[in-house]
């Protein structure tokens, strides 16, 4: 498969490995190295899903015991709260806008990176940098000062003739402020494309230019086809992030989702159903939901796959 | 069978893993125990929400407090009221309230009710908790089925503050006790018929929407005699009130006299994101504590006048601006006693506090700090007995649990009205089905 000259490294799993036998044995250390791994895992993911699953049939205020309410909370949720329809709308809205620009802009810029010739490092850790920095809230509150009334995206727009006031103040425009902030965040799907395409055995390439394929055509039939695996792990790994925005939309809406709950997403719904208005039952019934509408949604993408993806290996 | 060698390995290979888990263990525990009493003295933790101006007077009267009880240090920490009214339900949750609490009469139902408050009674029995010099009004306030949890520590109402030289520039009279709200419209009327510039060549508008605000519904709706809740599980308001309210206000928005609505958004209970305070409109609807935040940001022009009536009924009531208690397990319920007594009931408390949480509950305190008022201050103290004087009607029942929720839901709500997405009607439908659930 791979292309490059070097070397074959010698596999670590050759020649003076342990006897079979001590395999076994050696499981009693490797558990007890692992045990603050498995605490963790036990202690502070799986009793506490199981607590939220539990927590979704009562209602629970934070200062009372919880109480047995069936599943008030859930038929609430789907049929009683405008609200949180709202919030699914908005969400998915985000999810459409963010996840094709992102995946579009990080495979345009691995395109470009991946024939540099000079700096390359430079380049590549220029273009990753967002995605350290995106995360913090900083760079979210320098965000909401950029798009604020009077901010630089006004003021540049306004100098080209644009009077758009300032987006974060307007709910039809406040979503995609928060959304252009996760686009901007386009480094890890940007090396993982960066990987698949010096994957790409240059020889595909060359036949087809014999061919007489333009760059074009080079680009829809050999890169797009080769590289459709990578593709579609970015794809499932971005939908199902972008369903759990929470950071970049707390902070440019000041905790509150607003304006008019334009910024309200599933996850700050959740957390505002949960902690500010303390009902930790509806927001644990919340949580449920999106963990089985996530689980869905991968699920249609994966079946998708079957007749977009191309696995090199397959053909041939 | 097994090698000798391989055995030791492993033996010792277990003994490094536990080490190694041990250290993580205890270095995860062990922190906490020590801060409430090292080197045998008492450490209280004091919790408050407030402006910097309340955080600078309070940490100063906890200084004479710590002077005057050598064995006593007080940990203190305060934040915006939002946040506050957040983290405190969290630490409720966990058993971790503050030793000495600030309050919101909203809070109160919940935490006394949930057995989050320690009881006071005892420490007012045996004298370490004063109450002789309070004011009566207020003495029912911050009691739960017939238990001590809390006490005011100030006596507040709500007002507008208002921009005297605009109001004299448009030719309206200053505001006088009985003003109707019609006055009121006619006021802002004339305010933007001026057009005025705020900052950045922005419209100035004569009123901010009070259609945010459900303190200022609930006066409006006491002065057509009805009022927010009827019980503790019932609304005391239709649709059709708050439908009317909504378009009350929403109707002077489209005629440009009330703050435009991504401004009216960005009102978050301080002082410097209200219209007025942003310079963008010449009056605000506020209790008169936070009154105080308006003359360093506008000068001494702005003055408080009384809400507004409706054909001479007023709808404003005195309410215990916050109250204090003591979380049920604090270490040290004497000393919290003692903090809470002395913040009361000292007079030299007294006058560092002054009306930083409005007019203080001890009468005695409360006459003896208004000699020393000037400017703003006195102005606060004045209009809490002008108030009194021109006469308010009982204030309410202690609002709800579900009040705490309602209140944002009501800002939020409205703004669905002001940005277009729903008409005053279907946004009171959403409001009164959504109080319906958090009130059963």
């Amino acid at each position: 498969m791979t292309t490059t000259t070097a070397p074959p490294r010698p596999s670590p799993a050759s020649s003076k490995t342990a006897p079979r036998r001590g395999r076994r044995l050696r499981q009693g250390p490797a558990y007890v190295f692992l045990t603050p791994w498995i605490l963790g895992v036990v202690l502070l993911t799986l009793v506490p899903m199981a607590v939220s699953l539990y927590l979704s049939f009562t209602d629970y205020n934070l200062f009372d015991a919880p109480q047995w309410v069936g599943l008030r909370n859930y038929t609430d949720m789907f049929t009683a709260d405008p609200r949180y329809w709202r919030s699914v709308g908005t969400t998915l809205l985000f999810v459409v806008v963010a996840v094709p620009l992102k995946l579009a802009l990080a495979l345009g810029v691995a395109l470009l990176l991946s024939r540099a010739r000079r700096a390359k490092g430079f380049y590549r850790s220029a273009f990753y940098a967002p995605s350290l920095l995106g995360a913090s809230m900083s760079i979210a509150l320098v965000w909401r000062a950029l798009y604020n009334d009077g901010g630089t995206v006004d003021e540049v727009l306004s100098s080209v003739g644009i009077h758009l006031g300032g987006w974060v103040a307007d709910p039809s425009l406040a979503v995609f402020v928060v959304a252009l902030l996760s686009v901007w965040q386009f480094g890890a799907p940007m090396v993982i494309f960066l990987a698949g395409l010096q994957q790409i055995p240059t020889d595909l390439h060359e036949a087809a230019e014999l061919d007489g394929a333009g760059p074009w055509r080079r680009f829809l039939s050999v890169t797009l086809p080769m590289l459709s695996p990578v593709l579609f792990f970015n794809l499932v790994l971005e939908t199902i992030q972008s369903f759990q925005v929470f950071t970049p939309a707390f902070a440019i809406s000041g905790g509150k989702g607003g304006p008019a709950d334009s910024t309200m997403f599933y996850t700050l719904y959740l957390y505002e159903r949960g902690f500010s208005a303390s009902h930790m039952g509806y927001a644990s019934a919340m949580a449920w939901v999106l963990l089985l509408a996530i689980g869905a949604v991968t699920l249609v993408l994966f079946k998708t796959s079957r007749s977009w993806v191309f696995y090199a290996h397959e053909g041939a | 069978m097994t090698r000798p060698g391989y055995d030791r390995r492993r033996t010792s290979a277990i003994a490094v893993a536990l080490s190694l888990l041990l250290a993580i263990l205890t270095g995860c525990s062990g922190s906490d125990a020590a801060s409430t009493k090292a080197g045998g003295r008492v450490t209280l933790t004091f919790a408050w929400w407030g402006n910097e101006d309340r955080a600078q007077r309070t940490k100063e009267a906890v200084g004479l407090f710590e002077k005057r009880h050598p064995g006593v240090t007080v940990r203190t920490s305060f934040a915006g009221y939002e946040a506050y009214v957040q983290k405190l339900a969290t630490q409720a949750a966990g058993g971790d309230l503050p030793d000495v609490t600030q309050l919101d009469y909203r809070q109160i139902s919940q935490y006394a009710g949930s057995g989050t408050l320690l009881d006071l009674g005892p420490y007012i029995k045996d004298g370490t908790l004063r109450t002789a010099d309070f004011d009566k009004g207020l003495t029912g306030t911050g009691a739960y089925e017939g238990k001590r949890y809390a006490f005011p520590m100030g006596r507040g109402s709500t007002g507008f503050a208002y921009d005297a030289a605009v109001f004299k520039k448009a030719g309206v009279a200053p505001p006088q006790p009985g003003w109707t709200w019609d006055d009121w419209v006619e006021a802002g009327r004339r305010i933007s018929a001026l057009g005025l510039k705020g900052p950045n060549g922005r419209d100035y508008t004569g009123l901010t929407d009070i259609g945010v605000n459900e303190d200022a519904f609930e006066n409006w709706l006491r002065g057509r005699n009805k009022k927010l809740y009827a019980t503790q599980h019932q609304l005391g308001f239709t649709v059709a009130d708050l439908t009317d309210f909504w378009t009350f206000t929403d109707t002077l928005r489209q005629q440009g006299v009330v703050s435009q609505a991504k401004d009216t958004a960005q009102i978050s209970g301080a002082v410097e994101d209200t219209p007025m305070g942003r310079g963008l409109a010449a009056t605000d609807f506020n209790w008169d504590g936070p009154f105080l935040g308006y003359p360093p940001l506008l000068g001494e022009n702005v003055h408080l006048a009384p809400v507004p009536t409706t054909d001479g009924r007023a709808g404003q009531y005195f309410k215990p601006t916050m109250l204090v208690g003591a979380g049920v397990d604090t270490q040290h319920p004497k000393e919290a006693a003692q903090l809470i007594d002395f913040l009361l009931n000292d007079p030299d408390a007294g006058k560092i506090l002054g009306v930083s949480r409005s007019t203080p509950p001890n009468r005695k305190i409360a006459q003896a700090i208004s000699g020393g008022l000037e400017g703003p201050e006195k102005e606060v103290y004045d209009y809490g007995r002008k108030i009194a004087a021109y006469g308010t009607k009982a204030p309410p029942m202690a609002p709800p649990r579900g009040d705490v929720v309602l209140q944002v839901s009501f800002t939020r709500t409205y703004q669905q009205v002001i940005y277009g997405m729903q008409s005053p009607r279907e946004a009171a439908e959403e409001f009164v089905a959504e109080a319906k659930r958090e009130l059963r």
